[in-house]
């Protein structure tokens, strides 16, 4: 417990003949999971973690730690979440595709500004979340398009957890296929206070269960079984979202199996018996805006499978104990 | 088996489990009373509604700039009367104490690899004023443990952590399930 209250206050208080549980209230501290000096907005902080960015920091690295054995957990996932494209995936493009082409009754879609299959936004999701001037915030990807929606298109219903949003971020991710992410939270301005609150957040103990995003997500419990899972390293991670996600999905989704980062965040709520953010809120903005900057420095991957649908894994693993 | 608990800090703390006492002596005794939500069954998907009891993400929100629950110390004393078999049942159920998700346990190696293995917990001659105490609250002895508060956050019952207890500590049990299984 790290609940300290000045003797001043708690003076004042008694003198003021309040209940001193009130004063206590006012003085709020949080417990944190350990980490949260360590972090830095870069994807090779991993470093100061799993130390397992070495296998997959490049191309070049991770074809040797496949060719090695290395199994996916040290590889944070990246041997099937960067290499591999997921067909699946591919497919749903398709409808994000036809979503962005598709006019309203005025005539507008998402191409009457931003060009046809969206060429004009190519390399932009790298640089999400970023701070919009007009609104006074910091947005994601997923809630500048539900206002693009309200605003130009009329469409009051294509908030952040909705299929036609989640099919359009999905789409949009992809125009960035390749780019190296930069989010920048260096300069002073409110895209760095966003950063250091989500990271305060992301190591914050929380819930039922008392655990931060940080418990299952920094070794050793990441490299470590959770059950039949093994959890990854926060860094590099929201390269690979939105994220093709079957066959899970949380009760009442109709996102066709696409995890948004804030889908993501709000499904590990969830399993973690916290409170579930509502999507696209600030402090929920502010978990993405963390991981985002987590992973400058790494280039997306969009459509990529959450869970490995190619069983190649199998024999590689056959031919490396049979040497 | 008797269990006392006490807080860790003083006169500060006993101040807000007296006010904590006396909210819940002077009206309704559970939180869904107080609420008028439904409480959670454990064994059942924890409802959602529920979880802004706790402290969260969201700082918008109350519950975003809750304390963390206290400290809880315990005692625990007499004999270990629960039982085992619903003792496993609590620590393998996902919906309930959820224990083998970290840890192997007596008969389930298939458990997680976060937490240390227990399977052979009952050879460790621990006394159980230790064991309940970590199930209870393990920040007594690491504040930076990864285990859920399974006490003050009322995961668990006193009864419950009994019966989880009888489970650990019930020697040979590899053998006491090769037993029922035959």
């Amino acid at each position: 417990m790290k609940t300290k209250i000045p003797k001043a206050a708690l003076v004042a208080a008694l003198v003021a003949g309040i209940c001193p549980v009130t004063v206590f209230a006012a003085e709020v501290r949080h417990d944190f999971w350990p980490g949260r000096d360590k972090v830095i907005p870069h994807v090779s902080g991993d470093e100061q973690f799993s130390n397992t960015y070495r296998y997959w920091k490049d191309e070049m690295s991770l074809d040797a730690a496949v060719t090695a054995g290395l199994m996916s957990h040290e590889m944070n996932y990246k041997d099937f979440r960067w290499r591999e494209k997921s067909l699946e995936g591919e497919m749903l493009l398709g409808e994000g595709q036809e979503l962005f082409n598709t006019a309203n009754e005025q005539g507008q879609s998402c191409a009457s500004c931003h060009g046809a299959d969206g060429k004009e936004l190519e390399g932009t999701y790298a640089r999400m979340p970023k701070y919009n001037e007009r609104l006074k915030r910091v947005v994601v990807g997923p809630t500048q398009i539900r206002i693009c929606a309200e605003e130009r298109l009329g469409r009051k219903d294509w908030g952040e957890d909705t299929r036609p949003n989640t099919l359009l971020a999905f789409y949009l991710a992809s125009l960035s296929d390749g780019e190296i992410i930069d989010v920048d939270v260096n300069a002073p301005g409110p895209v760095k206070d966003s950063y250091e609150r989500g990271r305060d957040l992301f190591f914050k103990r929380v819930g039922h269960f008392h655990f931060a995003c940080a418990s299952c997500h920094t070794p050793p419990s990441s490299g470590n079984y959770l059950r039949g899972q093994r959890p990854t390293t926060f860094f590099g991670d929201a390269a690979q979202y939105p994220i093709y996600h079957f066959p899970y999905q949380l009760a009442g989704d109709n996102l066709s199996y696409i995890f948004t980062m804030q889908h993501q965040i709000r499904s590990c709520q969830q399993l973690s018996r916290m409170y579930q953010g509502r999507e696209g809120s600030a402090p929920m903005t502010d978990i993405e805006t963390f991981l985002r900057a987590s992973a400058n420095g790494y280039p997306i991957s969009v459509p990529v499978s959450e869970y490995n649908m190619n069983t190649d894994y199998l024999e590689r693993s056959q031919q490396v104990s049979s040497q | 088996m008797r269990v006392t608990i006490h807080e860790t800090r003083g006169w500060i703390r006993s101040a807000r489990v007296l006010a904590l006492l006396l909210a819940v002596a002077s009206g309704s005794t559970t939180w869904a009373e107080e609420t008028g939500k439904t409480e959670w069954v454990p064994g059942e998907p924890y409802p959602t509604a529920l979880l802004d009891r706790y402290p969260c993400h969201d700082y918008e929100l109350p519950c975003g700039n809750m304390a963390p629950p206290i400290v809880q110390q315990v005692e625990f004393s007499g004999e270990l009367t629960g039982d085992s078999a619903l003792g496993e049942k609590i620590a393998t159920n996902l919906r309930w104490g959820n224990c083998l998700s970290c840890h192997k346990l007596p008969g389930h190696p298939e458990g997680g690899t976060i937490g240390p293995s227990l399977a052979d917990y009952s050879t460790r001659s621990l006394p159980l004023s230790y064991t309940y105490q970590r199930i209870w609250d393990v920040r007594v002895f690491n504040p930076n443990a990864h285990m859920p508060v399974y006490g003050p956050n009322r995961i668990l019952t006193p009864e419950d952590i009994g019966h989880v207890m009888a489970y650990l500590y019930v020697p040979h049990a590899e053998n006491r399930i090769a037993a029922k299984q035959d």
